[in-house]
């Protein structure tokens, strides 16, 4: 049952030069005699690498293009003058590569010379000593002496700069390779970078001598990682060594699913890596990923159960089985009391897929009823609903890499620099290779200013009127003859589009008729849907901004009609792609826990699926839905429902409409809440079980494109446990049997009963790298793209989207409209970020306003703001910006303090209850004090941490 | 009644607004049942049904038809 995955495969060497664009051709020559075959334009340092020659270099990597600066992979060529550089030499047919010769070992010692004739000679108590590419250089060409001496005019008392919190930048050791400058424009795309200066004067720097922290850089750490010195490292390094292991697991923040190796020294983590084998990011990685894991280990980590009787009680440390026994003994007397559907369970976006499985099992055995949800009520439900009814499957149809053959991207009511950062680099990689990019959003999103990328075609609509739009974009593509016709007859279902096709047509939904409602100009509209609708390949992502509105359902079938519309589905570069939240959005989806579906979105109330897992589990399931977070909520109220079991995620602060969930949450006679800290759930809880990072423990996350990933345990979970382990024993407890040695026979149960996930199996996780479903007899090795043939349903469903507009609408007393959304430092709620160095950039949560805005009621930039709406008020700092549309104000719901939700409503979307974050109407001033629900939140945040520890918080308060 | 039942017919009428227009209102009617049945609880259901016919204060038409249905 040992999976070890050794990362120093062939998968994970450098071979010098990224791969050629493929031609199909190839090309036959001769290196130090052996004969090898590679593809047309290849490099010869490349070819040399794939032959298992290593050619000396330092400007070079494969992920960066050849730069042939260093001059030290110089090689002879038969039949050509000179030595010329390898990175830079393509191969030719017949070539004699020579890459050992007296002339370039002189060379090459030559240019290592002078190198080290500037460079510090510390090596035995440099950072870097251990992985040092300028160390192994040397020795690799025998340098033995510099003749030049080191008196000369030289840099070794270059400053540091220390501004970063994660990595420091030590100029004294820069050879000036360029290879941070053009990760930082090649691999992330942000040109923070340049090389300043001229000859001997030339110097790394960060945009205009700023220091790293002031300068646009966003610490995504690819200059850390390219360079071959000491020059960037990584503090933790400085601090403690070089790792001497490694593991490869999965990124456990937003739903790109990075691979990384884990570098390791014994159970500590030393730095994450990550692993360019990654299907998702191929050896990239974000400020998150990369530096933001100090959580795993910070002092606020829960490590023992504790249990109390009621929430004004301090906490009481107990046994696991106490704990267990306490939370037991209070879900059955609820029960006995109330009847079996008075107690439910919330799965973890957060958490592996066997764990979100287990869960969703343990309420439909032990609990015995369907009373199981998830976090992705509240963030993607609508996907789920809109495209199952409209492609026939709940997921997004394409890979990540597919984008590289998009010619029109169309991101609405999405953020990818600040919530996906790894997709939007390279989203951004397209887009400076020419494809053109349509942002629907009422602000101005940074992917809007990508450098070489282009201008972006923005529709800056009103919040609330997303359908208007799609309908309006339908309308032109329709109305100007844009359709794919051979697409629609062949793929989708006549009737259907007939009837779509007839309501599409009216002239309300005209760009010209629906201006007044969306306040997007008609012609940019027309010519928005003009660029996608005759586009080679045009492919749609979106966020939240699409799902989180009392129509999200209807916009995520609105973009799906466009998509058919226009034959945009089934092959690389097209597709509707929903940008998941969570690392496992998509994988708490697929495990059933939503309270209608079992696992593998089969509906409780068919009966041969539902017989399936009967049978399976020797228990007899209901056939009727349970309840959904927000109908808890309001069972809870009413008094019908007593009894909660919340896996990782913290409702109080995320879900809507704070007051109401505190109510429902009080309501409660056991609370049951598993997690890595006292959140904000945790203060009403009753239970408190310590859950465990996703570096203590082995399971799956499936990312946004359907990819399962393994996550791998790399230190032993702090309070002893592996979340799946606490879920098991809690059914044990409960009088249900679960005896589960490992994760691995979780995911086989799963398989056995997900048709779906028949094929999945850790073994072939393993040989694979990762999976994205479906993966059974049909698909052994999964499916990347989907709908290529035909669609799970048969043909695709054109559905009428008719525009209903909120009932929250800005009036007199509310007179501003607010959307909320995240920031790329922090994620989430925050609970993890927030107890990393990441609040060195974002440490509270601000008001952006217009300035138009500000100006009406006074206020300034930095001014305490307090916000009202209908559902409660809170306070701000603001921020006057301009990305802002006049009526228009944003803000993040990072920091609890800032009772971000206190402000949003119970409004949700039709048909999944999924709440309706992104429009809240609201008023506000300039205020002098914090507001009355922040007061209390402050006194109660106090009392809760009193109960539990004699320290003080840790957590930020208000300034 | 429990208070819930505001929240419950704030939901059945946007679904009715919502849900795709069908060619009759009964069609249209007969699709919110289904979609009802399909993702609300049990207790929820049966709390609607009876809220319909003790009068259905504040349903609007088509989905008091649904309820009707349920």
């Amino acid at each position: 049952m040992l999976h070890i995955f050794d990362p120093n495969t062939r998968t994970d060497r450098d071979l010098g030069t990224p791969p050629p664009a493929l031609t199909g051709n190839t090309v036959s020559l001769s290196i130090d005699g052996h004969a090898i075959d590679v593809p047309e334009g290849t490099s010869v340092l490349r070819a040399a690498a794939l032959a298992g020659i290593q050619i000396p270099k330092l400007c070079a990597s494969d992920n960066l293009d050849a730069f042939g600066s260093c001059r030290l992979c110089a090689v002879e060529i038969e039949g050509r003058r000179g030595m010329p550089a390898s990175c830079t030499t393509p191969v030719a047919e017949g070539m004699n590569v020579h890459t050992q010769t007296d002339r370039v070992a002189k060379l090459r010692r030559n240019v290592m010379e002078l190198y080290i004739s500037d460079h510090p000679l510390d090596c035995l108590t440099c950072p870097a000593n251990g992985d040092c590419e300028l160390q192994d250089m040397a020795g690799a060409v025998g340098l033995r002496e510099v003749r030049y001496g080191y008196e000369g005019e030289n840099h070794l008392v270059a400053e540091k700069d220390t501004s970063n919190p994660y990595f420091t930048f030590d100029a004294s050791k820069c050879i000036v390779c360029s290879r941070c400058v053009r990760a930082c424009e090649e691999v992330q795309g942000t040109f923070a970078l340049t090389i300043d200066g001229r000859g001997f004067d030339s110097k790394v720097s960060a945009g205009q001598n700023d220091d790293f922290m002031d300068s646009e850089c966003v610490s995504c750490g690819a200059c850390v990682q390219a360079c071959p010195t000491a020059t960037l490292m990584e503090n933790s390094v400085i601090e403690q060594g070089q790792p001497e292991h490694s593991v490869v697991t999965t990124c456990a923040y937003c739903g790109v699913g990075c691979s990384f190796k884990a570098e390791m020294k014994g159970n500590e983590l030393v730095r994450m890596v990550p692993f360019k084998d990654g299907h998702a990011n191929h050896g990239h990685s974000c400020v998150k990923g990369r530096f933001a894991f100090g959580y795993a280990t910070h002092p606020d980590r829960l490590t023992k159960p504790m249990i109390r009787d009621s929430i004004d009680d301090p906490w009481q440390e107990v046994s696991w089985e106490e704990a267990m026994q306490f939370a037991a003994d209070r879900i059955k007397a609820i029960q006995a009391k109330y009847g079996r559907d008075s107690v439910g369970g919330i799965t973890s976006s957060r958490c592996t897929n066997e764990e979100a499985y287990l869960v969703q099992k343990l309420v439909r055995t032990a609990f015995g009823n369907n009373n199981t949800d998830t976090c992705a009520r509240v963030c993607h439900s609508p996907t789920g609903y809109g495209l199952k009814q409209t492609l026939g499957e709940s997921a997004g149809t394409q890979t990540f890499d597919s984008v590289m053959q998009s010619d029109v991207i169309v991101v609405i009511g999405a953020n990818p620099t600040d919530a996906h950062p790894v997709f939007a680099s390279q989203l951004r990689r397209r887009l400076r290779q020419g494809a053109k990019l349509i942002v629907a959003d009422p602000r101005h999103i940074d992917l809007m200013t990508t450098p070489h990328g282009g201008d972006a075609l923005h529709l800056p609509l009103r919040p609330g009127t997303n359908v208007a739009l799609i309908n309006a974009l339908a309308h032109v593509v329709v109305s100007e003859g844009l359709e794919d016709r051979l697409f629609i007859a062949e793929r989708c279902d006549p009737a259907e589009y007939a009837a779509w096709n007839a309501f599409i047509r009216e002239e309300r939904h005209s760009p010209e008729a629906t201006e007044s409602i969306t306040g997007v100009p008609a012609e940019s509209v027309r010519a928005a849907a003009r660029l996608y609708g005759s586009a080679r390949n045009g492919a749609i992502y979106y966020g939240l901004g699409v799902t989180e509105h009392s129509q999200g359902s209807t916009m995520v079938m609105g973009i799906a009609n466009l998509a058919l519309a226009t034959g945009n589905i089934g092959r690389e570069g097209v597709g509707v792609n929903p940008l998941r939240g969570q690392n496992n959005v998509q994988g708490s989806c697929d495990m059933g826990s939503f309270p209608h579906e079992l696992p593998g979105y089969q509906h409780v109330a068919q009966d041969g699926p539902r017989k399936a897992f009967e049978d399976a589990w020797g228990v007899t399931i209901d056939n009727e839905p349970g309840l959904r977070i927000p109908n808890m909520f309001d069972a809870a109220i009413d008094g019908s429902f007593r009894g909660l079991y919340v896996q990782g995620e913290d409702i109080a602060q995320s879900d809507p409409n704070t007051q109401h969930v505190e109510k429902a949450l009080s309501s409660l006679e056991c609370l049951i809440v598993q997690d890595l800290f006292l959140n904000e759930t945790a203060k009403y809880a009753h239970v408190l079980l310590p859950g465990s990072s996703f570096l203590e423990k082995d399971g799956t996350f499936t990312n946004a494109e359907r990819r399962i990933n393994r996550v791998r345990k790399v230190m032993p979970p702090l309070a002893g446990k592996e979340d799946w382990q606490i879920t098991q024993d809690l059914a044990n407890a409960l009088g249900y049997a679960m005896h589960y040695d490992h994760p691995e026979q979780i995911m086989a149960e799963i398989a056995s009963l997900t048709p779906s996930f028949h094929g999945v199996t850790y073994q072939k996780l393993d040989e694979l790298g990762s999976i994205q479903w479906p993966c059974n007899e049909a698909y052994p090795n999964g499916m990347p793209i989907m709908h290529e043939q035909d669609f799970p349903i048969g043909k695709g469903r054109f559905v009428v989207t008719d525009y209903v507009a909120t009932t929250e609408r800005a009036n007199r007393k509310f007179p501003l409209l607010l959307t909320t959304g995240r920031i790329l430092s922090q994620y989430n709620v925050g609970a993890q970020t927030r107890r990393t160095s990441n609040q060195s950039w974002h440490d509270q949560d601000w008001l952006e306003l217009h300035p138009h805005d500000a100006e009406e009621r006074g206020i300034n930039e930095g001014d305490w703001v307090g916000l009202t709406s209908r559902a409660g008020d809170t306070v701000l700092q603001a921020k006057i910006s301009t990305r802002m549309q006049p009526g228009v104000v944003y803000t993040t719901f990072h920091h609890p303090v800032s009772g971000a939700n206190v402000i949003t409503t119970d409004n949700s979307d039709w048909a999944t209850n999924c709440p309706e974050y992104k429009v809240t109407a609201v008023q506000c001033e300039k205020v002098a004090q914090p507001s009355a629900w922040q007061e209390r939140h402050r006194a109660q945040h106090k009392k809760q941490w009193g109960l539990l520890k004699t320290t003080e918080p840790t957590e930020p308060v208000m300034k | 009644m429990s208070s819930q039942i505001d929240t419950l017919v704030k939901m059945i009428n946007q679904i009715a607004d919502n849900a795709p227009r069908q060619e009759t209102p009964e069609a249209t009617a007969e699709a919110v049942a289904s979609h009802l049945k399909k993702f609300w609880a049990k207790p929820m259901k049966e709390e609607m049904r009876a809220y319909v016919e003790a009068g259905g204060v504040g349903l609007n038409e088509v989905a008091a038809e649904a309820a009707l249905r349920l």
